[in-house]
């Protein structure tokens, strides 16, 4: 099978985002072939060249997100109209107003009042999303915001087919036409209440943003020897890198299939957190209703873990299209902790991690003096280096605070103390793996605050630690049931929940080896690959790819495909039930032979 | 950060929250808790069982406890604070109050708490805490993303009476006030960026000088010498006035923006601006050679005359430079000025289209400055139609290129050396046998203008067309829009 692997400022790159899972990935599926389209996000990440590639990968086209784009040709009056009409149209379903006035100030209040604003809310929001028919037909708006995003569609790929046609649809996008066309948009008496107070610098501000959002409509990637000739596009993260698996889902009927490890439209908020309200506005929408699209075309869409499934859902993504594929971790590396018998020094907590202040290490070393004063032996080893700056000020800041805590102490009135705390770095003679990190010490304590998913968990988990940690991100969803939670910024439940696991040598052996079996069955880089193995399969088996075969003479060959290689309609899903009544619906009849005969099984085997 | 302060006034009783610290972090645990021997499994029946492990022990921790939902709760956002204000005092005082003060365990910590952090409407003070993030958002999946990353999750959402963040949100964003247009732009306008520093600006100025003090020094090389110097002098002066036109090109307000793509008239343009300044140079005496020098009477004089150079426009051209890019200056300037000022695209255009007129008026007036002083301390003639005529085109078309509508400006220097270069090949084929009637339109013109009118019709011709198209393309806002930088 031919997989293209879509990427934006990732993979072949040496600073890309994914590009570690992606290489295991590629590198773990070698009986495929693999064609890496890949958009790069700045020229020093050019600069920066590619990660060795393995065999598997034949090819690898890139095209640039950054700098000026494509010097194009200027378009003839026809083309300019069909861009105008197109860009207009984009530019309206992006100033348009959801229709939620409704759920306005009355909600105001507690109780009840508030629970009939929320569940309000939420239709709205997944209607607006432009989720599907059946789901948002609930409520009355239902039509109205399907209809928007079929209008967002049609622009969207008007402009596509524009610019396979003529070409140097960079340029227009960034015309004096599509300035003027999203200024008509904002001035609209039914536009949004912030896209209304868009000014010139404004509008230039969105008309950029959306033609580097836009760019991969002017490649070539999708045409019939570009990822026409894959057999399913993989989208390693959503928005502007899985635009063309997009187009190739559109043109070229190619199934789509979209990785997101962190759902680009949090992302896009959290990044644009600081421009200007109409840029934010308009810019939410396009990303949104682009988020909407690619869900509602994509055959499958993959996400880490319940957060991020969130984000999807309410993106308006298919629940029954959602597939959950945890992150994996190399096991190797911790296997051989992981099987020694020893449990670690039965006395030492160990923290593992970058040091930035979202760890909350301060709660740590308070817990660890609620600890202390239990288990007067106990001791804790903080094992991580700062994260820039602010995690530079922020260890010296707790190593001041541990001195103040803990006073230095000794065996004897002739030895020389020690605090039991201590602040290392991996690397060290003492510590010279992450795994021997995790292996000085009998619990594993995750004090954070915010937290996305917990890889050093999952380490820990692998090396068979018993482990604590604050309820944050998707520590529950990883822990299971093989570990103790306890809620963040509480540093009396952390007390209480690592002397527990101090004092009881067996409990901790149990959770550990429970918490190890459960790292390897659900987070180890074999997992991870197996899983997208089997997604593969199950997607070109729904949504094969049918090419005309060409023969000798260039001729189409006939009979290249057999027929019955043809199955109309999904035989498992309901659809494939309805088709039943003869009619030339779509190429999808039944003979009446082959009705009867069915009905009769059936009939038979009740 | 503003909110430190400002987090406890929904607080009923005042007090504040690291009061609330002291008190609520005892140095004993509370009677009415189990004691830590006890575990938080100590209160399931299920402790030791293997079966019981994960599960006993997350519902064992007070995740459930009334109280403490509350404090946490409470403390659910503060990792904004937290991260920010971890200044030396704060932290002080409360590792004295830890070490310090043993206090005795407050019966009833979980209540009092609860009474204390407002419980009326935990959503208000929710709001209250990320009144930025509130205010400012313009959709509620901004603020489901803000709140997240501030730490608050499904769970937490859950003690809003909340099914998840979303709907939380969505609740916050309805909530908001909206009476008052939101504000325009937040404050940190990327328009004001500080001003070059003092030397940068001095390096600039000598840069764009650089061209025209070397070709006043290649003028007066050539006129001192004579024979073999003389024509090294030349070539030496006019390569070395090339490269410092060149640098003095490469950035500044006349500068091609960085990472332009490169487009076959960008490459083009270079070349016939040189054509026309060579033109400019030695085109007219050429011209008067041709079409005095007939067939089959080799003059002497004529063949003398055809190197004789006009260095004076070229000379005042060269220095020009240093007004143009001036002039560049102020023109993107105030551009970009009227670009923030502006409501709608009618009122920039408006406003920028006198600008540029008067942009260029100040340039040609200083060319014709520069040129009559060169005229007069070289002793020659000053051309003024030709010269301000290849001024009028040459401003305009590096405007154009530098804000990316280089295809224009080659299309009309294009035209301009074509025509130039037609004046100077039809005479000579005119010399072909049966070819004379080719000569007869430029004999004509050069009979009642002179040698001159050639490249001021071309280059005139040529200026006033791209100066309309710059009237229109330059007043455009995309023409002025900044390169976003990449993420």
């Amino acid at each position: 099978m031919r997989i293209g692997l879509l990427t934006e400022g990732g993979y072949p790159y040496v600073s890309g985002d994914t590009r570690l899972w992606c290489d295991r990935l590629v590198r773990g599926l070698g009986q495929h072939e693999f064609h890496v389209y890949a958009l790069s996000r700045s020229e020093r990440q050019e600069d920066e060249g590619w990660v060795p590639l393995p065999r598997q990968v034949n090819r690898v086209r890139t095209a640039p997100l950054w700098g000026p784009g494509h010097a194009s040709r200027a378009y003839g009056r026809r083309a300019r109209r069909r861009f105008a009409e197109h860009y207009a149209e984009l530019a309206a379903v992006l100033c348009a107003a959801p229709e939620r006035a409704d759920a306005g100030p009355d909600g105001v209040g507690a109780g009840a009042g508030r629970a009939g604003v929320a569940l309000d809310g939420r239709h709205v929001g997944a209607g607006r999303a432009g989720g599907r028919q059946e789901r948002v037909g609930e409520h009355g708006r239902g039509g109205s915001t399907s209809h928007e995003a079929d209008r967002f569609a049609n622009a969207l790929y008007g402009l596509a087919e524009l610019a396979r046609d003529e070409g140097g649809l960079s340029g227009a996008l960034r015309s004096d036409s599509a300035v003027r066309a999203l200024e008509r948009a904002c001035r609209a008496p039914s536009a949004l209440r912030e896209a209304r107070t868009a000014h010139v610098p404004e509008l230039l501000a969105v008309a950029t943003h959306i033609e580097r959002a836009l760019r991969p409509l002017s490649l070539d990637w999708h045409e019939d020897d570009g990822l026409g000739a894959v057999d399913l596009c993989h989208a390693t993260s959503g928005g502007t890198a899985a635009l063309p698996g997009l187009l190739a889902e559109r043109f070229l009927g190619i199934p789509l299939l979209i990785t997101e490890y962190g759902v680009h439209l949090r992302t896009h908020h959290l990044a644009h957190a600081g421009a200007a309200p109409a840029v934010r506005a308009l810019l939410a929408a396009f990303q949104g209703r682009l988020a909407a699209e690619l869900y509602r075309r994509a055959a499958l869409v993959t996400h880490a873990n319940a957060h991020a499934r969130g984000w999807q859902e309410r993106g308006g993504a298919d629940r029954a299209r959602l597939r959950t594929v945890h992150p994996g971790l190399d096991a190797s590396r911790f296997a051989e902790v992981g099987d020694r018998a020893d449990g670690g020094d039965p006395a030492t907590l160990v923290w593992v991690g970058r040091v930035e202040p979202t760890k909350d290490l301060v709660s740590l070393l308070h817990a660890f003096a609620e600890v202390r004063k239990e288990e007067p032996k106990a001791r804790l080893r903080i094992v991580g280096a700062p994260a820039g700056p602010e995690g530079e000020a922020y260890l010296g800041h707790c190593r001041a605070l541990a001195a103040q805590l803990f006073p230095d102490e000794a065996d004897g009135a002739h030895c020389v103390g020690d605090n039991p705390v201590s602040f290392e770095e991996v690397g060290g003679p003492d510590l010279p793996t992450v795994a021997e990190a995790y292996a000085a010490g009998a619990v594993t304590v995750l004090s954070s605050v915010v937290e996305g998913f917990p890889l050093g968990l999952i380490e820990a988990m692998l090396c068979g630690r018993a482990t604590v940690s604050t309820d944050v991100g998707a520590v529950v969803e990883a822990i299971g049931g093989t570990g103790l939670v306890v809620p963040p910024r509480n540093p009396r439940a952390l007390a209480e929940a690592c002397v527990a696991l101090l004092r009881d040598p067996e409990r901790r052996a149990r959770l550990g080896a429970a918490a190890r079996a459960r790292a390897l069955e659900l987070f180890t880089v074999e997992q991870n690959i197996t899983a997208f193995h089997g997604i593969y399969l199950e997607i070109v088996a729904h949504s094969p790819v049918r090419r005309v075969v060409l023969g000798r003479t260039g001729a189409p060959l006939p009979f290249a495909a057999p027929a019955e290689g043809h199955v109309p309609g999904h035989w498992a899903g309901p659809a494939g039930r309805v088709v039943a009544r003869g009619g030339p619906r779509g190429g999808a009849v039944t003979p009446s032979w082959a009705q009867t005969t069915s009905l009769a099984t059936t009939e038979a085997t009740r | 950060m503003t909110d430190l302060g400002d987090l406890d006034r929904p607080d009923a009783s005042g007090a504040g929250r690291d009061g609330l610290r002291h008190r609520g972090a005892p140095t004993a645990p509370p009677p009415g808790r189990p004691t830590p021997a006890g575990t938080p499994t100590a209160g399931t029946p299920t402790a030791g069982t293997p079966a019981a492990v994960g599960t006993s022990t997350v519902a064992g921790t007070p995740v459930t406890a009334g109280a403490d939902r509350l404090t946490a709760a409470g403390h659910g956002s503060r990792t904004g604070t937290r991260t920010g204000t971890l200044t030396g005092t704060r932290t002080g005082t409360r590792v004295d109050s830890r070490v310090g003060v043993a206090s005795p365990a407050v019966p009833g910590e979980g209540p009092a708490a609860h009474r204390r952090r407002g419980a009326a409407d935990p959503v208000k003070t929710l709001m209250h805490r990320h009144r930025d993030l509130c205010e400012r958002a313009v959709d509620p999946l901004e603020i489901a993303a803000g709140l997240e990353a501030h730490g608050l999750t499904d769970r937490t959402a859950a003690r809003f009476r909340h099914r998840d963040v979303f709907s939380l949100a969505e609740e916050i964003y309805a909530r908001v006030p909206r009476d008052t247009e939101p504000p325009l732009r937040p404050a940190g306008n990327p328009a004001d960026s500080p001003p070059p520093a003092l030397r940068a600006h001095v390096a600039r100025v000598l840069l764009t000088l650089l061209p025209g003090l070397l070709c006043a020094a290649t003028v007066g090389a050539v006129r001192l010498t004579h024979g073999q110097p003389h024509l090294a002098a030349a070539l030496a002066g006019a390569l070395a006035v090339t490269a410092a036109a060149h640098a003095a090109l490469g950035s500044g307000p006349l500068g091609t923006p960085p990472g332009a793509a490169a487009h076959p008239s960008r490459l083009a343009t270079p070349v016939w601006t040189y054509w026309l300044l060579g033109y400019a140079l030695l085109g007219d005496a050429l011209l008067a050679a041709v079409l005095r020098h007939s067939p089959g009477t080799p003059d002497a004089g004529a063949v003398q005359g055809v190197w004789s150079l006009a260095t004076a426009p070229v000379l005042a051209l060269t220095l020009a430079l240093a007004p143009a890019t001036w002039c560049a200056h102020l023109f993107t300037g105030r551009a970009a000025r009227r670009l923030e000022a502006s409501r709608g695209l009618a009122e920039f255009t408006a406003g920028v289209r006198p600008l540029l007129l008067g942009t260029f008026a100040l340039f040609l007036s200083a060319l014709a400055a520069l040129l009559a002083g060169c005229a007069a301390v070289l002793g020659e003639p000053a051309p003024y139609a030709q010269t301000l005529a290849l001024g009028a085109l040459l401003l305009p078309a590096r405007l154009l290129v530098v804000h990316g509508r280089a295809r224009a400006a080659g299309a009309a220097l294009g035209a301009a050396v074509l025509a130039e270069a037609a004046a100077l090949a039809l005479p000579l084929s005119g010399r072909l046998p049966g070819c004379a009637f080719l000569a007869t339109p430029v004999e004509s013109l050069v009979d009642s203008g002179g040698p001159g009118i050639v490249p001021v019709l071309a280059c005139g011709a040529a200026a006033l067309s791209l100066l309309i198209h710059a009237t229109r393309a330059l007043a455009t806002a995309s023409a002025h829009a900044r390169p976003v930088k990449s993420p």
